[in-house]
Parts: structure tokens; sequence; C-alpha cells
């Protein structure tokens, strides 16, 4: 309970600040037609349906709308659809910061928008506050810095994981390779290796995204690996455990990312006695008792909006934006928000185990502590009540 | 060499299922002359049927059942389009028009199902029949493999020996004069689409546990499936069935071989480029045209 207090003290002693340096100027951010023009590119129809991010952040913005706005300026929030597809995603950009003057993207998801687009926000000076961050491109531009720790740095967390609590003497990874993808993964494991000391005994890039795993958990098997690391999302998760059961193979702890982490996994893996551990993004979102989740919970359940690990993103990505608006003195502007998050003082939230900070950087990966799950019988348990905080390579 | 042994029977369970799957393209080629894309998709359609009743709380066995039911259906619905409207259409333009059924079924499939959720798949023979060169052989990919070589022999049984055979076989190489001789084609031409859709449906079920349980993946099997059924031109079922086994087993072997583990989904398509170069070793340029 210590460190609640602490956290508490910090958080009236922050606000007094903040009123003081309120009351010191006196002005805030201030608008043109009395709205905040805000945008988000997300994949909503299509492959995947990542709309669950930024319709968070609009209930976060309606929230504040509905208290008469930051300093009487309300917030204007357009959700563009990309379908997966690059030309309507480029479009859906230009459209949001030429037509819509949009000061800048928050809580964006997409399979595609950091590929496509980072170019662009670069060349029209927007920054984008990515609610979820899915590609590579999303932690490698200089104008998107993700709120979320993304599949890069959370291998190496999970791995770091292994080696410290779980004694993992043989670690193996195994990734599916989408797009451009290979070197971010395998610079992960190379970080992993710096932090650690330890040498990776088995890599395997060519995890198939459909296809019998037998082959592979065999190989792993033979291999001697103690853990094994994958980047598979929710079928796949399901798949492997099941194939790993169906090949009676015991001893090996499974690792996996942020997108096994469902209650569906849960629900169909019940049966299965594979120690099973995933990587949160944020405070996990099945504690729904948490202290941490409360505002999140609370501001969800009045919008009428589920709670999943995905709308934790938005309303983050809302929230850290509307505390960077909120230190604007004058009129918020394309280039007021970017001066504001560039030279922004890290901000902390309960939903995140690391401060957010956009920075000059020329790229961002604020995020770097996740809490780790384990699966009990068919529900997630958390292992790490303390964040995970990954240490700076040597 | 031990090493290669175990990622050969490694890849028997995705062997049985391209050749039970393949087996079941070759029956529809030769009974109604369609290259049918949507055959994995159909039997999916049936499989997630099962899935949703099984999920909502119902006996397992009447919710196989019923799934069969659903598979049936769906197999007669897409064989009722592809006879009505496409019955005098070439070979071509009937496989463009199930492609296109595949993209549709595909489409809705995945947003009726949940998209990537996995479901809850139950396992109709679950455990493990024996234990070789390291690897579990599962009594579900004993089953598929056995299930491959059954339905070889009653479709060559079915199609030389029974005066239905006779006719279908009539009926998919001339299905004009066929009807002038007093076939019923229409009629025949469905129950063929319904006892593969059935068949089908069945397969999937055992196969799904295994696989990645989404509607898109378990639907795209029908590519690896195509491929062993070219290996046996579209006209042999045993043929297939042993192409759709070494299918399986290449692909086991490629995985354990780094070097060329990542080019291991192309292998279908390597097959299907081998068949054709070989199938066509004889012919003059101007035939083969």
């Amino acid at each position: 309970m210590h460190w609640k207090s602490k956290l508490l003290a910090a958080a009236i002693a922050g606000i007094g600040l903040a009123a003081m340096a309120g009351t010191a100027s006196a002005a805030g951010p201030t608008c043109k037609d009395g709205a905040i023009k805000v945008g988000a590119v997300s994949t909503v129809t299509g492959p995947a349906d990542f709309s669950e991010v930024p319709k968070a952040t609009q209930a976060a913005f309606d929230a504040v709308n509905a208290a008469g706005g930051i300093n009487g300026c309300k917030i204007d929030y357009t959700i563009a659809d990309d379908k997966a597809d690059p030309a309507v995603a480029a479009q859906a950009a230009r459209d949001l910061i030429d037509n819509k003057e949009a000061v800048a993207l928050v809580g964006s998801a997409s399979l595609l928008d950091c590929a496509v687009n980072s170019a662009t926000y670069s060349r029209k000076k927007i920054l984008s506050v990515q609610g979820l961050g899915v590609d590579a491109a999303c932690f490698s531009s200089p104008n998107v810095a993700p709120v979320n720790v993304g599949p890069y740095t959370l291998s190496t967390a999970m791995a770091y994981y292994a080696t410290n609590e779980l004694k993992t003497k043989k670690l193996c990874a195994f990734f599916i390779i989408i797009g451009g993808t290979q070197e971010a993964y395998k610079k992960a494991i190379e970080n992993w290796e710096k932090i650690s000391g330890q040498k990776i005994h088995l890599i395997d890039l060519t995890l198939p995204f459909q296809g019998d795993l037998t082959p592979y958990v065999i190989k792993a098997r033979d291999a001697g690996c103690d853990a094994v690391l994958t980047n598979q999302v929710e079928p796949q998760v399901v798949q492997l455990i099941k194939t790993v059961d169906a090949q009676k193979i015991s001893g090996i702890n499974w690792l996996f990312l942020a997108p096994g982490y469902t209650e569906q996994v849960a629900k169909a893996l019940a049966d299965t006695k594979q120690p099973i551990y995933v990587g949160t993004e944020w405070e996990p979102y099945t504690e729904k008792n948490s202290a941490a989740n409360a505002e999140w919970i609370a501001d969800m359940q009045k919008a009428n909006r589920p709670l999943t690990a995905f709308s934790q993103g938005g309303y983050l990505a809302a929230e850290l934006f509307l505390k960077a608006v909120a230190s604007i003195d004058g009129e918020v502007t394309r280039e007021s928000v970017a001066t504001a998050l560039h030279d922004m003082q890290p901000l902390t939230n309960p939903l995140a185990g690391s401060p957010y900070v956009f920075g000059k950087a020329k790229t961002h990966s604020p995020m770097q502590a996740t809490k780790v799950m384990k699966l009990e019988s068919g529900a997630w348990k958390v292992e790490t009540p303390d964040w995970l905080v990954l240490p700076q390579a040597k | 060499m031990n090493a290669l042994l175990t990622s050969a029977v490694a890849g028997l369970t995705a062997g049985g299922t391209y050749a039970l799957l393949g087996v079941c393209a070759v029956f529809t080629y030769r009974l109604v002359a369609v290259v049918n894309f949507t055959g994995a998709a159909i039997g999916t359609a049936g499989t997630f049927a099962l899935i949703a009743l099984y999920e909502a709380g119902f006996p397992i066995w009447p919710s196989v059942l019923a799934g069969i039911a659903a598979g049936t259906l769906t197999g007669v619905t897409v064989g009722y389009i592809m006879t009505r409207w496409f019955g005098e259409a070439s070979a071509s333009t009937k496989a463009a028009v199930t492609v296109a059924l595949l993209v549709g079924l595909i489409a809705v499939g995945l947003r009726l199902t949940g998209g990537q959720h996995p479901h809850n798949m139950p396992e109709l023979f679950p455990g493990s029949a024996f234990r070789l060169a390291g690897v579990e052989v599962t009594i579900a990919s004993v089953l598929t493999i056995g299930l491959a070589v059954l339905f070889t022999i009653l479709s060559d049984l079915f199609l030389h020996r029974t005066k239905v055979g006779l006719n279908l076989r009539a009926l998919a190489d001339r299905p004009m004069a066929a009807e002038l001789l007093g076939v019923r084609v229409q009629l025949l031409s469905l129950l063929v689409w319904g006892m593969t859709g059935a068949f089908t449906t069945f397969a999937l079920m055992i196969i799904a546990p295994q696989r990645s349980p989404n509607f898109m993946t378990l639907s795209l099997l029908v590519v690896p499936a195509l491929a062993a059924a070219l290996v046996g031109v579209f006209r042999s079922f045993w043929w297939t069935l042993a192409g759709g086994i070494a299918l399986g087993v290449v692909e086991g072997l490629a995985s354990s071989i780094d070097s060329i583990s990542q080019y291991r989904s192309a292998i279908p398509f390597l097959v299907v480029l081998a068949v054709l170069l070989w199938s066509q070793r004889e012919a003059r340029w101007d035939e083969a045209r």
C-alpha cells in the first residue's frame, strides 16, 4: 500500500503544480471556432477490426466535452476507416490533415496506418499519439509515438521474464514474419541478448500463418527448449497449445505476446496443463478490481463501451493527449500541439507501467513495461503484480 | 536421418488432410465437372454450425449430425447455383465462379463467427493412436488418412461399378446428351453436391481441432487439396491420395531444414507447376496451347 500513498501524494502535488502553472500564466489553451479538431486512422472494416481503440478515445473525449471541454474548447473527433487498404489509408490521412484540419492524430489503430502514412505525417508536421501501434513503422517513425509496448519491445520483455523469473536456460523463439517485421523481431532478440548476456538457443522466423504446427513443436522439443516465445495471434495460440498437447510434450514454458491475452483464448484452452504466459500492453484489463483500472472502467461504463485491452489503448491515448493540450498557452494548432508533445515532461498514467513521452527522437517506443499473466484453468492470473520494466540494454 | 524421419512423420497429419480434401475435389470434378474451390469452405460452414451448437451447450453427437446437415445444405446451395446458372458454362468459368463464391463464403463466415477470435472446438476423437519416430500420431490423423483411403476405394467402385456412377460420368462429360437420354441431371448433380458437402463437413470436424480454428484458414485448406487433386490430374483417386500425403510429408521435411523452411507454403504451387510440366512433357507447343 506504501507505493499507493506515494502515488497519491505525487498526484496531489502534480495537481497543485498544474493549478499554480495555470494561475501563473492564466492563459491556457484557446481555440478559434470553439473546437479542437482531432483525427484517427483505423482499420474498422476489412480483415481485422481495430475500431475499439478509437471508439474508446471518442468516449474519453465525449466525457471531457460533456464537462465543458478543455478551457471551453470542445474536441471534434473524426475516425477514418482505412479498410486495411493502403490507397484508402493514404486518402483517409490526407482528408484528416487537409480537409478536416486535424491538429493531431490520437488513438489510431490500424494494420498499416504507420507504414503507409508516417512519411505524410512527417511532411505535414503532424504528430500521432498512436492508440495501438501494430506495424513496425509505428515504432520507427519520428512523428508516431504509440501508447502501447508493441510486439517488438514486448518480445524482449517476455524473453527477459523467461530468463529472470522462470530461470530459463534454453530460450527458443518462433516468429511469424509478415511484411517488413523480420528486422524488428531480430532486433528484439538481440536487445534481450545484450540485456541478459545470454544467447538465444534457437530462433525460427518461418512459423506459418496457417498450416499444421506439428513439425514446429517437435522441433522445439527435440532442440531441448525450456521456454518458447512466439508472436502468434489468438487462433494460432490455441492451435499451438492443442498441437503441443496432442504431442504429449511437457516441461516447456510457452510465452505469448498481448494478442494471446483474451478471454476467448482462456476459454478455448481451459483444459490444458501447459504453462502459458502472456505479456500485456497495459494494466491487465481482466483485473476488474484493480485501482489502476478504476477510472478507465468508470468512463467506459458511462459510455457503454466494452472493457477490452483495445479500449484501454484508445482511452490512454486520449488522456495523455488531453494533458499535453492542457499545457499549451495560446491557440491550439498543429504547431503548438507538436511543440507541446516535443517538449513534454514524461506523463504517468496508472494504466501503463512506463511514463509516456513523445519527445524529439527519430523513433519512439516510450512504453517499456508489461505485466505477465498466466493461464490457470481457463482464467488469466496476474504473475507479476508489480510492473516488469525492461532495463536499458548494456 | 532420424530427424528427417521425425519431421516426415510430423507432416503426416497435414498430408492426410490434403489427401482427403483432394479426393473430394476429384470426386466433384469427375461427377459434376466443376473444379470446386468452395469444397473446404462448405465443410467449414458445417463445422462452425457444430461449434455454435456445442458452445450453446447442446450435446455433442446430435450437434455433429446437425453440423453435417448444415454442411450438406451449404453444399446443395452452392450446387444449385452452379447447376442452375452455370450448368452449360465452360470449366474455367465454373472454376472462376467457385472462387467468387469462396471469397463470399469466407467474408460472410468471418463476420458470423467473430473474425479471428478462436472457438472452443470439440475434439471428436481425442488422444493419440501410436508413437512413431518420436512423434505422437493422433487418432484424428490416422482417421483422416483412413477416411481418405476409404473414400478413394468407394469412389472408384461407385464410378466404375454402379449404374448411378455411369449416369453421373455421362452427366459430367455431356450434360445435354445425358439429359436427352433421360438422366435426371439436376437431381443427380444436387445429390453429388450434397454428398460431398456432408463428407467434407465430417472430414473438417476431425481436422479442425488440429488447425487454427478460424473460418478463413480452414476454408483455404482447399489450395493444397487442389494441388493434390492435380497430382491425380483430376482423374485418378489413388494418385490424388498419394499426392496429398506426399505434399504433407514434404512440408514436414521442409520445416526441419532452415534454409528452405520459409518457402514451405510455396510447396503446393511448386507441385502444381511440376505436375503441369510433367503432364505436358510430350505435347508440342501448338497442341499444349
